[in-house]
């Protein structure tokens, strides 16, 4: 059994928002390189949802009553809550497709059930989101329909189970307590509905999952993104006589 | 004219029509190609943000029935 660990409703909300945050990202890198021109313009849209979504979301994490975040974001990529998936940038669209299609889904589940917990910000603030990623649903179901490679797909599976965490864990308590509508199973049997099949075998060893970051494998996002994320890629296309213009 | 064909394969050409307001009548604010309804709806939906339309809709092209076009009236 695995012990609870004291991860809060903000833990949980600040992973949400990071996830969010990096799915944005990664499906706006994809903005130029879809297969179409509709898709392209698809991906530019919910990468714009998505990180309209997470600023959101950050936005929750004071009225909550306390917010996880430190220093160490500033520095540090692995204090980054994101899923593994999210650690390099796609190189396949079926890696897109995938993370569309599940881990987008899993997330918006994960949103109905603070939607509809008996947190007020939560209940108020994130209920729009509900509406923009009904189309992000509908555009990954359709090119999952089309036929992707498994790889991704399992994989998305295996990450999207993991974040929704163990079976008497902090997602457990959450819905014990009213804040979620569901707990990690009832998640599991929506992200099912949703998708319209039951995800693929997977084993999850909980000992080593990290219940803060909520993933079962170690890493962070590359050092491309993570200086992207801190404004600080914009820099080095900066004229050398930028910093003395603005030293004077 | 070129001969270029934007539909080919499995695709489908979906005209969207939209409205800013209740008071004005739908109307054709573009199309889009897909394979489906649903792949239809969130490309019509992404393409066509330039406006915070009150309605939009999808309409597949092959089931506008046109009574005449232009120069036949």
């Amino acid at each position: 059994m695995v012990a609870w660990t004291g991860v809060s409703l903000p833990d949980l909300v600040l992973s949400l928002a990071d996830n969010k945050q990096m799915l944005g990202l990664r499906y706006a890198e994809w903005a130029t390189r879809a297969p179409s021109l509709e898709a392209d313009i698809a991906a530019a849209a919910m990468g714009l949802d998505d990180l309209g979504h997470s600023r959101v979301l950050y936005g929750c994490l004071e009225p909550l009553g306390a917010d996880p975040r430190g220093t160490e974001r500033e520095s540090d990529a692995a204090s980054l809550r994101n899923l593994p998936y999210f650690d390099e940038p796609w190189t396949e669209w079926s890696q897109f497709v995938a993370a569309n299609a599940i881990l987008d889904t899993a997330f918006t589940v994960m949103i109905e059930a603070c939607v509809t917990g008996s947190v007020e910000v939560l209940q108020h603030r994130l209920r729009k989101m509900l509406m923009e990623e009904r189309y992000h649903f509908l555009h990954g179901r359709s090119w999952l329909r089309s036929g992707i490679e498994t790889g991704p797909l399992n994989r998305a599976w295996q990450e999207a189970i993991e974040w929704f965490g163990p079976p008497d864990g902090d997602t457990a308590r959450l819905h014990r307590e009213g804040k979620l509508s569901m707990g990690p199973a009832e998640l599991r049997g929506r992200l099912e509905e949703q998708m319209e099949t039951k995800a693929p075998q997977t084993e999850v060893d909980w000992k080593q999952w990290d219940a803060v970051r909520r993933r079962g494998r170690k890493g962070a996002i590359d050092a491309h993104t993570f200086g992207m994320l801190r404004g600080l890629e914009e820099k080095k296309y900066a004229p050398p006589t930028a910093a003395k213009q603005a030293a004077t | 004219m070129s001969g270029y064909k934007r539909v080919s394969g499995d695709a489908i050409e979906y005209e969207v029509f939209a409205r800013k307001t209740r008071v004005e009548p739908l109307h054709q604010v573009g199309s889009v190609v897909a394979p489906d309804a649903d792949l239809a709806m969130a490309y019509a939906r992404a393409t066509y943000d330039e406006e915070r339309w009150c309605e939009m809709a999808i309409v597949r092209k092959e089931d506008v029935i046109h009574l005449w076009s232009p120069g036949q009236a």
